[in-house]
């Protein structure tokens, strides 16, 4: 797997690497503006949800793209344990950042979500219970980082809380909620009766987008931390 | 419907800015790499 992480950043097949991304990175807003359409023109409200269908393209690919970073970022604690390459502890952090990010985002699209749907933004739902722990989880991760100044130390010690705290990610966001303690609030059950057709592709198209903006969001802060890294080691 | 228009058009609007934030960026970046 390889999501832009620089080995060497002026040879060739860097720039070449770099100038053939550009064409998906810029197709990237014709793709979600036609994902808008198609939420808002094409596919039907879901029953039972209502205007509220509209949150669900953000939430359901926020969730989504917020699991995936974390895998990403276990695999990268894995190389970087295995090789010890400073460019892999980069990307593992950057990874788990932007997993923070969406995960935050789907917890605030889901309490919107939870305010039209039950009347409260909170109601410590399993779902909802689950990515507060989820949160606590990755956010330990960020103060064990900030808490140990030795690089390869802190390296070695994230890379290894990375792979400890990935094996909760499918527990907290798949498994409690839906098979240990069943959400009687969540509508995960009735959107899945449900699902039309066209919803399920506009979900699928808007998976798609939310993973593209992840892997360019991945790859500029993994290129801008490695130049700035370079330019500091010359100064 | 009005209250549809403005939804998508502010939506797609956040979507634009966001665009044009990466794209800024990546020339940032380019040009941080270049140094």
């Amino acid at each position: 797997m390889d999501l832009g992480v620089p080995r060497e950043a002026t040879s060739a097949t860097a720039k070449e690497r770099g100038s053939r991304l550009a064409v998906w990175k810029l197709l990237l807003l014709p793709w979600m503006l036609l994902v808008l359409a198609g939420a808002f023109l094409w596919a039907p409200q879901v029953q039972g949800l209502g205007d509220e269908t509209y949150v669900m393209y953000l939430h359901i690919p926020m969730a989504w793209v917020g699991a995936l970073a974390y895998f990403v970022a276990a695999y990268y604690a894995i190389t970087y344990l295995a090789r010890h390459r400073v460019e892999s502890d980069i990307a593992s952090s950057v990874s788990a950042e932007i997993g923070l990010l969406f995960t935050v985002l789907a917890t605030v699209t889901g309490a919107l979500w939870a305010k039209a749907q039950w009347g409260a933004y909170w109601n410590w739902d399993p779902k909802q219970t689950s990515i507060f722990l989820l949160l606590l989880t990755y956010g330990a991760y960020f103060m064990l980082r900030a808490a140990v100044e030795d690089e390869d130390r802190r390296a070695t010690l994230s890379a290894a809380y990375a792979l400890l705290a990935v094996v909760a990610v499918p527990f907290l966001m798949l498994i409690v909620p839906k098979f240990v303690a069943p959400s009687a609030l969540h509508p995960a059950p009735v959107v899945e009766r449900q699902m039309n057709a066209k919803v399920g592709w506009v979900l699928l198209a808007a998976n798609v987008g939310f993973t593209g903006i992840y892997v360019w969001m991945l790859q500029l802060k993994i290129r801008l931390l490695t130049a700035a890294r370079r330019r500091e080691s010359i100064l | 419907m009005t209250g549809l228009v403005l939804v998508m058009s502010v939506s797609a609007l956040i979507w634009v800015g966001l665009f044009l934030y990466l794209l800024r960026m990546e020339s940032r970046v380019r040009e941080l790499e270049k140094r």
